[in-house]
């Protein structure tokens, strides 16, 4: 439960138990920004960043987040003034706010909620409507358009999200997050395999594929980045922010990426569960598999960026509405009979 | 006080001045953006109760999803060259009378009421008693909900469809 | 249906195949030159920048009258008769001395058609290409090693040889006039003395009119 405490003295602690994700996220958009430039330097043969910090230029995102902290505050003269400042923040508050239902490890959850899944894409649905937001209050065509996109793109995307997170949940009969990891610990698949869930039920993959591609709209990434692709939108509902108000939002937008390749390793791949059973487990560990669960779905999310072009609106919604959530729905039934039978 | 009431207090009016932007601002705009916040606040109040789930569920039915749709249709189908989304106030004395009349009337069931008043008790586990209920002994209404749903979704799609055979038909024609 | 598993299937080889490549390049050594830091040597012939070896020009100009955008300015004096101003490595002597030779890399085309006509080879691209400037007057380069007041100097000597010589040579037209006006009056005289002997004596054949004494 969120639990308030009664007395004023908890809020100190209560608060630095919630920056503790804000910690992580921020430490990991620095790197992740700074690591989506290298990947792509390297599947294009070039080397990325290079110069700042002497090691392959690792410091780029912090000179990057100085100059942007420096710039000047730009609102155009017929925004929508209260809105437009407000955007912003509001999407970066919804995708932390989300982060509250992550089990990091065994040790560490912002809040053991029954309802964590649930919760967190409740939450998420925020994301939308901040993008909506910065969209309209920009009063321009592009930053509308890619709004609008936004809106029908997250509307259409969610259902086959909540369609597979639904499939998990008929296995693991629990929607707590931490509960799920749990039952995830041990190796008995055939001998050797961690009894994560994408190995416990062969439908699962299918679920697994049905939930990264839904992802990846929900989190904007190549190849469904319609509402803010850059080359025919100039970065749709970006294009009037400037300074720390846009780093705002590509904190966001990593934090959100980061958010969802997290639970997709909480719901298939064991949450912080180590694959060697009992070998390095422990508090300390177990963030580490869960980082690195979380940063390969990540990586892959990168890789396919820069490998796939972008699709077109009208393909994009025919994957949603055509494929993926018959597919999700008929794979939610299927999950379910291997459940009753087995 | 207490940091509950702190947070109570803070939503409630939270919650109270959305609805009046949205019910006072000229803007069709600002007024859905306003009804975000109200319903925000409904979900915080929501969550103060110890109704995690239903706040959940306020979040991602209304927030997330109406009133999404309720701005991609007022972005949609405004039509013109202009972006000059305005509501006017029609009726303006009947509409004061009536709500002033519900308000006074609403004022008066809450004070007169007498509240059973009982203690916080936090409650372990929410949806397992709501997924119970609703499968167990309010089944019939639930079905019934889930059916009205259905028929309405069929008829919009059956509507949809209709129109735009009759328009691809016209276009045939001409 | 089976067009529909059909095209799910061709959809995800043909993304696999794609993710394949890009992750084969991911592995691959980069192409890209650190160019600051390392240079790529430029390939023989390339034209970047003129140079002059000063030492071995000769101040002929045919660099500047080949130059199709009047690039290269040169200004030459004459050497001296007191002075010797050696010879050129490619054995061609040299005689003036070059007071000016600039070349305008801001007007330059990299056409290379100066390179060709020296007779000497003492101009010539050389590879180097990190010359930009913020003052464009910065781009033209003087190749001419000498000192201002060496010019003035060249140029006075020069002009007082020039005026010696001028004066020589109007002495000796001078003296070759009044040579000729002599040899003339003496001609004159001749013919004046052979008129009075043909006078006497006809069958005397005239003497040549036009006889030059040189």
């Amino acid at each position: 439960m969120i639990n308030f405490a009664a007395n004023t003295t908890y809020t100190l602690p209560i608060l630095v138990h919630a920056a503790v994700p804000l910690t992580i996220i921020v430490v990991y958009a620095l790197v992740a920004i700074w690591g989506e430039r290298k990947v792509a330097g390297f599947i294009q043969d070039r080397l990325g960043p290079m110069h700042v910090g002497r090691w392959h230029g690792w410091a780029q995102s912090i000179a990057d987040l100085l100059k942007l902290l420096q710039k000047e505050d730009i609102v155009p003269k017929d925004a929508s003034r209260f809105l437009f400042k407000f955007a912003p923040f509001m999407m970066f508050a919804a995708s932390y706010a989300a982060f509250a239902v992550i089990p990091f490890s065994s040790g560490y959850i912002g809040s053991n909620i029954n309802i964590g899944v649930f919760y967190l894409l409740a939450v998420t649905s925020l994301l939308t409507l901040s993008i909506i937001m910065a969209a309209w209050a920009s009063n321009n065509k592009w930053s509308l358009l890619g709004g609008m996109r936004s809106a029908a793109q997250m509307v259409s995307y969610e259902v086959p999200t909540i369609a597979t997170v639904l499939t998990v949940i008929v296995v693991a009969g629990s929607l707590n997050l931490m509960t799920i990891t749990e039952m995830q610990a041990g190796n008995d698949i055939l001998g050797f395999l961690p009894n994560w869930l994408i190995f416990q039920n062969p439908f699962l993959i299918v679920a697994f594929i049905i939930f990264f591609i839904s992802i990846l709209a929900e989190a904007h990434r190549v190849p469904f980045d319609l509402p803010e692709s850059e080359s025919e939108l100039v970065a749709g509902y970006q294009t009037e922010y400037s300074g720390i108000r846009w780093a705002m939002f590509m904190l966001a937008e990593y934090a959100d990426m980061l958010l969802l390749s997290l639970l997709g390793a909480v719901l298939f791949f064991g949450g912080w569960n180590s694959p060697f059973g009992d070998f390095m487990s422990g508090p300390f560990w177990e963030f580490f598999w869960f980082m690195l669960k979380g940063l390969l779905l990540v990586f892959v999310m990168m890789w396919i960026r820069w490998t796939l072009p972008r699709y077109r609106v009208d393909q994009l919604m025919h994957i949603c509405w055509g494929i993926l959530i018959p597919l999700s729905f008929i794979n939610l039934v299927l999950v379910a009979l291997w459940e009753v039978i087995f | 006080m207490e940091l509950t009431t702190i947070l109570f207090y803070f939503f409630s009016i939270a919650t109270i001045g959305a609805a009046a932007v949205m019910v006072f601002s000229k803007n069709i705009v600002h007024s859905a953006f306003a009804l975000m916040f109200s319903l925000i606040g409904v979900a915080s109040l929501y969550v103060l109760l110890y109704a995690d789930f239903i706040a959940a569920t306020q979040l991602l039915v209304y927030v997330g999803g109406i009133l999404i749709l309720i701005l991609f249709g007022v972005m949609l189908t405004t039509q013109g060259r202009s972006f000059d989304y305005k509501t006017i106030t029609v009726n303006l004395v009947p509409a004061s009378i009536l709500s002033l009349g519900v308000a006074a009337l609403l004022i008066f069931v809450f004070v007169k009421t007498d509240w059973m008043i009982s203690e916080v008790a936090e409650p372990d586990q929410t949806i397992y008693d709501l997924g119970m209920l609703l499968m167990g002994d309010y089944v019939l209404p639930f079905i019934i909900a889930g059916v009205l749903l259905l028929i309405a979704i069929i008829g919009a799609i059956l509507m949809a469809t209709r129109l735009s055979s009759q328009s691809i038909k016209n276009e045939n024609i001409e | 249906m089976l067009y529909v598993f059909k095209e799910g299937w061709s959809t995800f080889k043909s993304i696999f195949t794609g993710m394949g490549v890009t992750i084969r390049h991911f592995f691959s050594p980069s192409v890209t030159e650190k160019y600051p830091y390392e240079k790529i040597e430029l390939p023989k012939g390339a034209r970047a920048k003129l140079h002059v070896n000063i030492d071995d020009c000769i101040g002929c100009n045919l660099c500047a009258r080949a130059c199709p955008v009047n690039c290269i300015d040169i200004e030459t004096v004459k050497a001296t008769d007191d002075v010797d101003l050696g010879k050129t490595s490619t054995g061609n002597p040299k005689r003036f001395w070059l007071t000016r030779f600039d070349i305008d890399m801001a007007k330059c085309m990299y056409c290379d058609l100066c390179v060709h006509p020296c007779p000497t080879n003492c101009i010539y691209m050389v590879p180097e290409y990190e010359y930009s400037e913020v003052d464009r007057s910065n781009l033209v380069y003087h190749f001419s090693n000498l000192k201002p007041e060496m010019v003035a100097e060249v140029k006075e000597k020069a002009e007082q040889e020039a005026e010696q010589k001028k004066r020589e040579r109007q002495e000796m037209m001078r003296k070759k006039a009044e040579a000729a006006k002599k040899k003339k009056e003496e001609q004159e005289k001749k013919q004046a003395e052979a008129k009075k002997s043909s006078n006497k004596n006809d069958n005397d054949k005239p003497s040549t009119p036009g006889k030059k004494d040189s």
